[in-house]
C-alpha cells in the first residue's frame, strides 16, 4: 500500500500523506511528489546523484512546505527524479536529509508540480503517527 | 459547496458583503449568471474572495471573474487591486507561480480550406518543432549574460536575436517589456531552474492551437482586424515555466514572515503579502517583473518556432502567409496602474490572477493601430470547444479594467482522469475534426473539455456585464499540450 493518497481539488491535486514517525512522514511525503508526477521507464543514464539537502524554518508546518519546495526545485533544476531520501537529523525547524536522485531522461513525467501551497495545509500528530494535507500546484 | 448568501446586485453581478466574514475591508463580488453561479458554489472559490477582501490597502472589492474556480490562496479568476499610498500590499499569491502565463494569438491569410490535407502534417510539424511536456528543453540556447538580458528586455530579446519584428512589440502587453525588472532580486536557483526552457511551451493547461474563425460578432471590428469566417489563427498559451514558480516560492516564504513584520492579518499563509513600498515589496516586484519578462520573451520565441514551421509546410515566409501577431496578454500578474476610486485617481497595485487586463478604446497604454479599437482580449477555451477574441471596453472601470482568462475548470485533474476514456474522447475529437498531440497521455484526460466550464458561458457573462465586446469566436483544428 502507498503511503499516500490523492485527494480532490479543482484546479491543483492535493496529497495526503502519512508516517509512523515524522522522519517517515517528511520522507513519505518528498517521495509522493515524484511518484504522483512520474513513472520510471527507462535506464538511459544509470548514474545516481546524492545531494545534500539542509533548510530551516520557523515551524513545522513551514519546513514541511519548505521540504517539498526544495525538492521540486532541486529536482527541476538539477533535471533529477528523486527516488530515495534519507533524512538524517529532523526536528521542528530543521531538516538535514540526502536525496538520492537519478535522471529526469528516464522517467515519463506525466504532471509538472510547480510547487507545494500553505493553503489548507496540514501537519498534525495521531495516535498512530503522523499525517500532513498538502495541496500542490500542478 | 459554498453556502455563502449572496446579494443580487443584477443578473451578471452578486455581491459577499463585508459581513460575511469579520476583517473583510470590501465586499466581494462575483461576476456570473445563475447558471455559472452553480458550478462555482462547487467549491471553495467564494471563500478565497472573501479572503482576498482581508488584504490591506484593498479598495473597491475583491472581484472574481465568471470563470473562478478553487485556487490556493486567491482563487483562480480573481482580481484585487491595493492603494499603494493607503498601505496597500502586493501578494505573490495574487498572481501565482506561473508569473505571466498569458496567450498570444495570431492570424494567417489562409483559409480552412487551405489546410485540407495538410492538417496533421501541420500540427505533427507544430508538436516536434515546439519543445512541449514536463523537462522539455528549447533548441534556443540561452548565454549566461543574455539570461539577464532577457530579464529586462523580454520579447525585445528575442526579436533582436531575429525571432520576431518591431509590430510584434507594438502588439505585446507592456510592449513585452515591462519596467523595473530587478535581476539582482531573483535568486541563483531561479535562474538555474528557467535555464534552458526559453522557447517551450510547458505541460498542464498550455498549448498550440491552429483554430478557425467560426463566427463574427461584431462585424465592424473584424473588418478593421482584417478577420473573415474560415480564416486560420494560432494561439499560444504559456508562461515563465520553472523560472517564474521559483520566484513565486522564493517571495511567498520570505512574504510570509512580513505577516507578523506588518501586522497583517489574512486568513490563509498562501495570502503572505507586504506593503508594495517596503523594501521586501519592491523586492517581489522587481522579481516578479524579471519572470514576466521572461514568459514575454518565451512566446515570442514559441511564434518564432510556430511561423518558422508554417513556412516549411506551405512554403511561403510567414509575411506572405499573413502571419501577424494580433496581441499577446498576460492573465497571472500584478502592476501598478492609475484607476479612479470613489472619483479620485489612484496608484494602485492590481493583481490579475487568472484574468486579462482589458482597457477600453482612447487608452493611452494601447498602441496606436488599437486606439480606436480598444485592447484585443483574449480568451482560450478548453481543447474541444471555442476560443474567443473580445476588445476592451470603458465599461470594465468597475474591475479596474479586467476581464475573464479562460473557461475555469469545473473538475479535479483526477476526476477527470477518472471519468474520461482517452481513446473515446480522442475519437469524439477527431469527429469533430480536432486533431490532438500531446506529450502525456494523462494531460489530455486532465484537459478534457468535460473538465472545463463551457467557455461560451463565460464569455457571455463578460460581454453582458459590459466588462469587454466579443468580437469573434474560434474552434480549434491541430491541438498541441504539453
Amino acid at each position: 500500500m502507498e503511503n499516500y493518497e490523492v485527494f480532490e481539488h479543482t484546479a491543483d491535486i492535493g496529497i495526503r500523506v502519512k508516517g509512523k514517525d515524522l522522519k517517515s512522514l517528511f520522507k513519505n511525503a518528498g517521495l509522493a511528489l515524484f511518484q504522483v508526477s512520474s513513472r520510471k521507464q527507462f535506464t538511459k543514464n544509470k548514474t545516481h546523484v546524492n545531494l545534500n539537502i539542509k533548510i530551516s524554518a520557523d515551524n513545522l508546518e513551514s519546513l514541511f512546505v519548505d521540504w517539498l519546495n526544495e525538492l521540486l526545485s532541486l529536482s527541476a533544476a538539477r533535471g533529477l527524479i528523486f527516488h530515495n531520501i534519507k533524512i538524517n537529523k529532523l526536528e521542528d525547524n530543521s531538516i538535514e536529509a540526502i536525496g538520492v536522485g537519478s535522471a529526469i531522461n528516464n522517467y515519463k513525467v506525466n504532471t509538472e508540480i510547480k510547487a507545494a501551497t500553505y493553503h489548507q495545509l496540514r501537519v498534525v500528530r495521531k495516535p498512530t503517527g503522523w499525517l500532513a494535507e498538502v495541496i500542490l500546484d500542478v | 459547496m459554498s453556502e455563502i448568501n449572496l446579494r443580487k446586485i443584477d443578473d451578471f453581478r452578486w455581491e459577499i458583503p463585508r459581513s460575511y466574514k469579520p476583517g473583510m475591508r470590501v465586499p466581494g463580488v462575483i461576476y456570473a449568471d445563475e447558471k455559472l453561479l452553480k458550478d462555482i458554489r462547487q467549491d471553495k472559490a467564494m471563500e478565497q474572495v472573501a479572503n482576498v477582501a482581508f488584504l490591506p490597502g484593498i479598495v473597491k472589492a475583491s472581484l472574481a471573474m465568471p470563470d473562478i474556480h478553487w485556487g490556493y490562496g486567491f482563487p483562480i479568476g480573481g482580481v484585487a487591486a491595493t492603494d499603494i499610498e493607503n498601505g496597500g500590499v502586493v501578494s505573490p499569491g495574487g498572481v501565482g507561480f506561473d508569473i505571466n502565463c498569458g496567450v498570444r494569438m495570431l492570424k494567417t491569410n489562409l483559409h480552412f480550406e487551405d489546410l485540407k490535407g495538410k492538417l496533421r502534417d501541420l500540427t505533427y510539424a507544430l508538436f516536434s518543432n515546439v519543445p512541449s511536456g514536463v523537462g522539455a528543453k528549447g533548441d534556443i540556447r540561452v548565454s549566461a549574460k543574455e539570461e539577464e538580458e532577457i530579464l529586462i528586455k523580454g520579447a525585445k530579446w528575442a526579436v533582436e536575436k531575429g525571432f520576431g519584428v518591431q509590430d510584434d512589440l507594438d502588439c505585446t502587453e507592456e510592449q513585452g517589456a515591462i519596467a523595473g525588472a530587478d535581476p539582482v532580486a531573483v535568486s541563483e536557483r531561479a535562474y538555474a531552474r528557467g535555464k534552458a526552457q526559453s522557447g517551450t511551451l510547458g505541460s498542464g493547461n498550455h498549448f498550440l492551437e491552429i483554430q478557425m474563425i467560426d463566427q463574427l460578432y461584431d462585424r465592424d471590428v473584424c473588418d478593421k482586424l482584417d478577420l473573415n469566417l474560415g480564416q486560420i489563427s494560432v494561439m499560444i498559451h504559456s508562461g515563465s515555466r520553472g523560472f517564474g514558480y521559483q520566484v513565486c516560492e522564493d517571495y511567498t516564504r520570505s512574504l510570509v514572515h512580513c505577516l507578523a513584520k506588518y501586522n497583517i492579518n489574512v486568513p490563509d499563509r498562501q495570502l503572505a503579502s507586504a506593503p508594495v513600498n517596503s523594501t521586501e515589496g519592491k523586492a517581489y516586484l522587481g522579481a516578479m517583473k524579471c519572470a514576466a519578462n521572461y514568459a514575454w520573451a518565451n512566446r515570442q520565441c514559441l511564434m518564432h518556432l510556430t511561423r518558422k514551421t508554417f513556412e516549411r509546410i506551405f512554403q511561403h515566409s510567414w509575411q506572405e502567409l499573413g502571419m501577424f501577431l494580433i496581441y499577446d496578454v498576460a492573465h497571472n500578474i500584478a502592476k501598478v496602474e492609475k484607476h479612479m476610486v470613489d472619483g479620485q485617481e489612484k496608484t494602485l497595485c492590481v493583481h490579475r490572477k487568472g484574468a486579462t487586463r482589458a482597457i477600453p478604446p482612447g487608452h493611452p497604454a494601447l498602441p496606436q493601430k488599437y486606439r480606436k479599437l480598444g485592447q484585443p482580449v483574449i480568451i482560450p477555451g478548453d481543447m474541444g470547444r471555442n476560443s474567443y477574441l473580445l476588445v476592451g471596453t470603458g465599461g470594465a472601470a468597475e474591475t479596474f479594467y479586467s476581464a475573464c482568462h479562460g473557461a475555469g475548470r469545473v473538475k479535479s485533474r483526477t476526476a477527470s482522469a477518472r471519468t474520461v476514456n482517452l481513446d473515446t474522447l480522442l475519437k469524439e475529437l477527431e469527429s469533430q475534426g480536432i486533431i490532438v498531440k500531446a506529450s502525456g497521455r494523462a494531460t489530455i484526460v486532465e484537459e478534457a473539455p468535460a473538465a472545463y466550464k463551457n467557455v461560451n458561458d463565460v464569455v457571455s457573462v463578460v460581454h453582458n456585464a459590459g466588462l469587454a465586446k466579443r468580437v469573434c469566436r474560434m474552434r480549434p483544428l491541430g491541438v498541441i499540450k504539453g
